[in-house]
Order: structure tokens, then C-alpha cells, then sequence
């Protein structure tokens, strides 16, 4: 009995699929979601000094990353050269591998600091604080415009829509602007600070500074790539 | 003799159960995945209204197929004709039941047509077949796509500009969606009265009183569409879900207008050979003007509504689970598209595709930026399977022929 359905298929509803692109790519940003909300927790720790429970945060993103994976190379399976998409399936698909490139690098990111406790100086742990929050705002803010998709197929991209979609995407540009004049910040202050510390500890705290803000610079490229999707 | 129309009628039930079998799971297929209703409506509203419109709206498509294709001065004799008729219908009831069961959504029209000309090439040689109005036909399998897809992408995109890109969408949606449904009910209506048998019997013989009761009819269902609809009311300018839920509801109506087009277009595939074959056998004449008897018309009613409710009842169990991007909007603008092409053109006496429409009509809603995905790959094999119909249908035709020939 179980089987026997299969033979009663109807080809016109094959036309339509059971999951579409769209669908897909918002179950992917769930994943970037949750990554760097646990990210953003434990990194808060690091920062603090509270280096117990680090491993876990570094697994759970491994984890994570890694189910993403499996939704993108799913997407990118099934997204045959017949299929016909309201938006350009090539900035689809560059959107995807940018918010892929998210998780990646929060991967990355929390590996290489498990790997070595790198002890932030006390004075620098606001600014790292700060940063890493201007940092997740993006990642939202990012989150907000990629989901506003919904609203705009529903809609067969109408210009209200659109314009929402571009405020959001606005948001974005400005959440990465101040995460980035913070990165110099930080960067400024660890220059400061480089004859106080070891010169691995420099070189660890500079990187991390880069890798933390290279999450907010990937989280602009989707909205960028999502800002080429809708133009007309 | 009555052996042999019992046989014929039996044969023609047969495709009829297999155009309701195959053709309607397609042309519902799309109300059932927009969740507009159960599978089970599905088949009620199939059965009932493939019955209606086949009975009061089909006659006029029947005409086409059953003197058009084939010129019977080229038969030597009736008994030839008879046997002609017969194969051709086993062989286009034989493919559509195959194809149903291999999951290709053919043209029940096009074996049935495909049959005929096998038939005519093998008795009677090329200029048995009346080529011109192959042809005639041959047109309006392309021309049904594209006016399926044109109606479905215009449509759609009037929704978009009268509903979605207004500052009130629920607000829109119900002026506009019972305004469509009115224009539904006018198509209807005016299709039963004008020159069927049901506007013989209330006597209404010209066309400005049909219109004139369609008109009152549609309005009638207008306000009454209004009314149901009054309670509800939209959130915000961006609750798409109430407009949604306001289509679910008027695509009730636009899938029983599938269904009812449907039976009038395709109750002709498998009564019109029947049609010619009673004749034949009682009197041995070819009888090009002859009415065809309404018990024909309830047999093939009957035929098509116990294929869907049969055969056709697993398919749509199946199709409700399978497509789930189709929202209650494109479904109504596709159910729209595709049933007012189809209806149109069996008005005009065009043995018009079902199938061939619906697909276009989904093509021209993606092409209205309106589907998520369309996966041209699978409309490109449905195109080959439509292509293979004819010359199969042909030669299935010729084979069993040849074969019933030998017996009887």
C-alpha cells in the first residue's frame, strides 16, 4: 500500500515543487540564525575571560554550519538549468553562498579560538563587546531584509514590498558601517596596548578582530546580492 | 447490431472513464494543491460538474470530431466506417489509460483525433483525411497553451495591481475576487443558455436574452460573493495570509468551472465516434447531420464522473501532498485561465486540450512572476508526450483495426 501511490502521479504538479527555493534558502538563514545567536553568547564568555563551555559553543557551530551545508548543496541540487524563477537564479545563488560564507567563518572563528585562550586586556574588553554586538545587529538586520523574500513573492514583487525590503537592506549597510569603525577602534587599541602584551597575543587579538568583522561583511554581501535579486 | 452498439457504448464509457481518470485529476490538480479543498470535494465537484457540462454544454464539440477529421466517400462501405470508429476509440481510450498510468498528462483530444486519422490513412489513403481541418485543429493545440497562458498571466497580474500593490490587500480582495467570480458565473451561465438543449427547453432562443439573464445571474452572485465575504477584515497592509484565505474560498467556485468546462469540452472524445457508430449499425448510412441522442451524452457524463471518482480519486489523493509553492491566488489564476480558454473555445466547436491549457496557464502565471519555481524540464517532457500522442494513437488505431477486421 505504501508504494502504490507512486503510480498515480500527476506530471502537472511535478511542474510545481514540493519545496521551493525560497523556502529553502529562509530554512538556511534559520541555521545562520541560531548559529550566531549562540555565537554571540558565547563569545560575550570568551571575551570575559569565562573560557568553560567554549568547546560546546565551538561544536554547536560546527553542528550547525554543517546542517546548513546539507540544505545548500540540497538547494543547489535540485536547482536544474529548466527551472524557471521569478528572480536571477545566478544572484540567488550568490546570495546563498554568501550566507553560507557566514557560518563558515563563525566556524572558523570559534575553532581557532578554542584552539588558543587568547586573553582579551581588560580596557579592550568593552570594545570587543561592542563589536561583536554591531556585529550580530547586522547579522539581524540581515536576516530581516532576507526574510521580507516571503512577503515578496507573495506579492509578485510590488513596489511597496520592494521598498521595504531596500529600508531593511539600508539597515544592514549601516549596522556593518559602525561595526567597521569599531573594528578600527579596536584595532587602534590593541596597537596601544602592543607593548604590554605578548606578540602572540597581538597577533591572536588583531585576528580576531578580522574574523569577527569578515561575519559582517559576508552578512552585507546577502543583502547586497539580495538588493541586485529585486531590482527591476 | 445491438451487439455491436452495446460494444461501442461500452468501449466509449471506457474512455470516458479514462479521460475522468486522467484529464480531471489534471486540470483539479491545482485547487487541490492550493488546499482549496480536499481531495474529496475534489472528486465530488469533478464528478457532478464534468456530468453537468458534459450533458447540457458538451454537443457542440462532438460535431467537430465526429464528421471532421475523416471523409467518408473514401470508406468503401458503412461496416469499414463502423469498424473505423470503433478501433479508433479502443486505441485513444487504450493510450489515455496507458498514459495515465505512466503519469503523463496527455491530450485525451489528440488520441482520439490521432486514432481517427490512422484509420482514414489505412483504408482509404492520404486524401481520406481532411487534412484542412487537422490542421484547423493541430492550430488550436498550440493556440490552447498560449491562450491558457495569456489568460492565466493577465489575470494574475491584475491581481497583483487591483489587490497586492493596494494599501489595503484584504480590502481589495473582496471587490475584486467576487467581481472575477461574477465574470466566472457569466461564463457559465451564458455557455448553458446559448444554443444547448437546456435553453430549448426554457425557451430562450436569442442571444441578447441569455445574456441578459447571465447578466442578472452574475450580479446576483457578485453581491451574494460580497456578502459571504463581509466579515472579513485584513490585520495590516501586509496580511497577504486573509487575502490568501479570501481565494481559498472563491477557488471553490473557479475549480467547479474546471470541472464543468471540462465535461463540456471532453465529453466529445468519447461520445463522438460512439455517435457515429449507432447510426452506422442500424442503418448502415453515414449520418453527418444527425443530432446526437442525449443518452450518449449521460452515458459519457456518467463515464467521466466514475473515472475521477475511481481511478482519478487516487491521483488526487497523491496531488495534495505534492505541490505545496501553489498559493490560493495562482491556483484561482490558473483554475481562471485554463477553464475559460477551455470553455470558450468547446463553445466554438474546438476540440480543445484540457491539459494542454492548464499547462500553459501554469506557465503563464510563473512567467507573471508569480510561481516561486516552474520546472521547465517537466514541461518539456509533458510536450514530447503530447507530441508521441498522435502518431501512437495512429498506429494503435491501425493495429487494432486490422485485427477486428479479420472477426467481425
Amino acid at each position: 500500500m505504501e508504494k502504490e501511490p507512486d503510480h498515480f502521479r500527476v506530471p502537472v504538479s511535478d511542474i510545481y515543487r514540493r519545496k521551493t527555493p525560497f523556502s529553502q534558502l529562509l530554512e538556511h538563514m534559520e541555521k545562520v540564525r541560531e548559529c550566531i545567536d549562540i555565537l554571540g553568547k558565547g563569545l560575550t564568555k570568551y571575551y570575559k575571560g569565562e573560557y568553560e563551555g567554549f568547546s560546546k559553543v565551538a561544536d554547536d557551530v560546527s553542528r550547525l554550519e554543517h546542517e546548513a551545508d546539507i540544505i545548500k548543496g540540497n538547494l543547489r541540487n535540485h536547482l536544474p538549468s529548466t527551472l524557471f524563477m521569478p528572480v536571477d537564479k545566478g544572484k540567488f545563488l550568490w546570495a546563498l553562498r554568501e550566507q553560507d560564507a557566514i557560518l563558515d567563518h563563525a566556524e572558523n572563528l570559534v575553532n581557532m579560538l578554542d584552539m588558543r585562550h587568547t586573553k582579551i586586556p581588560k580596557e579592550l574588553q568593552p570594545l570587543f563587546i561592542e563589536h561583536l554586538q554591531l556585529v550580530v545587529v547586522t547579522v539581524s538586520a540581515m536576516e530581516t531584509a532576507v526574510s521580507n523574500i516571503k512577503d515578496l513573492v507573495e506579492t509578485s514583487f510590488v513596489k511597496r514590498e520592494r521598498d521595504q525590503t531596500k529600508s531593511f537592506i539600508h539597515k544592514v549597510h549601516e549596522a556593518e558601517y559602525a561595526a567597521d569603525i569599531k573594528k578600527y577602534e579596536m584595532t587602534k587599541g590593541i596597537y596601544e596596548h602592543e607593548k604590554d602584551l605578548d606578540p602572540m597575543d597581538v597577533y591572536h587579538l588583531l585576528k580576531i578582530a578580522d574574523w569577527v568583522d569578515d561575519i559582517a561583511d559576508h552578512a552585507e554581501n546577502v543583502s547586497d546580492w539580495l538588493r541586485a535579486m529585486i531590482a527591476k | 447490431m445491438l451487439l455491436i452498439i452495446g460494444g461501442a457504448s461500452a468501449i466509449g464509457f471506457y474512455m470516458a472513464w479514462s479521460i475522468g481518470a486522467n484529464d480531471v485529476a489534471n486540470s483539479m490538480a491545482t485547487a487541490v494543491g492550493a488546499k482549496a479543498i480536499t481531495f474529496k470535494q475534489a472528486v465530488l465537484i469533478a464528478g457532478v460538474l464534468n456530468f453537468i457540462g458534459a450533458v447540457f454544454v458538451g454537443p457542440h464539440v462532438v460535431e467537430t470530431v465526429k464528421g471532421g477529421i475523416i471523409d467518408s466517400a473514401f470508406i468503401p462501405d458503412g461496416h469499414t466506417l463502423m469498424l473505423g470508429f470503433i478501433a479508433s476509440l479502443l486505441a485513444a481510450a487504450l493510450w489515455v489509460t496507458l498514459s495515465t498510468w505512466k503519469e503523463m498528462p496527455i491530450s485525451t483530444t489528440h488520441s482520439v483525433i490521432g486514432a481517427l486519422i490512422g484509420f482514414g490513412l489505412i483504408v482509404g489513403g492520404v486524401q481520406t483525411v481532411h487534412w484542412g481541418k487537422v490542421g484547423s485543429v493541430a492550430a488550436s493545440w498550440v493556440l490552447s497553451p498560449v491562450f491558457g497562458c495569456i489568460l492565466a498571466f493577465l489575470i494574475f497580474k491584475l491581481l497583483v495591481k487591483l489587490i497586492f500593490a493596494q494599501d489595503n490587500p484584504v480590502h481589495s480582495a473582496k471587490i475584486v475576487g467576487p467581481i472575477i467570480i461574477g465574470v466566472t458565473a457569466f461564463l457559465i451561465v451564458s455557455s448553458l443558455l446559448l444554443k444547448t438543449a437546456l435553453s430549448e427547453m426554457m425557451g430562450i432562443s436569442t442571444l441578447s436574452q441569455s445574456i441578459i439573464i447571465s447578466g442578472i445571474i452574475s450580479i446576483i452572485v457578485v453581491f451574494l460573493s460580497i456578502y459571504l465575504l463581509r466579515n472579513i477584515e485584513g490585520r495590516s497592509s501586509e496580511d497577504y495570509a486573509t487575502v490568501e484565505g479570501i481565494f481559498r474560498k472563491l477557488q471553490v467556485i473557479t475549480s467547479c468551472y474546471v470541472a464543468f468546462s471540462h465535461g463540456a469540452n471532453d465529453v466529445a472524445n468519447a461520445i463522438g465516434p460512439v455517435a457515429a457508430i449507432v447510426p452506422l449499425a442500424s442503418t448502415g448510412e453515414m449520418n453527418p447531420t444527425a443530432a446526437i441522442p442525449t443518452y450518449l451524452l449521460v452515458l459519457g457524463g456518467i463515464g467521466i464522473a466514475v473515472g475521477c471518482m475511481t481511478w482519478g480519486r487516487k491521483v488526487m489523493q497523491t496531488v495534495g501532498g505534492r505541490i505545496t509553492s501553489l498559493t490560493n491566488t495562482r491556483g484561482f489564476s490558473v483554475d481562471f485561465g485554463a477553464a475559460t480558454t477551455v470553455l470558450v473555445a468547446s463553445k466554438l466547436g474546438l476540440p480543445i486540450s484540457t491539459s494542454h491549457t492548464v499547462v500553459g496557464a501554469v506557465i503563464g502565471v510563473g512567467l507573471a512572476r508569480g510561481l516561486e519555481a516552474v520546472d521547465l524540464g517537466i514541461i518539456r517532457k509533458i510536450i514530447i508526450s503530447w507530441l508521441l500522442t498522435l502518431p501512437i494513437a495512429a498506429v494503435t488505431s491501425i493495429g487494432i483495426f486490422l485485427v477486428i477486421r479479420l472477426f467481425i
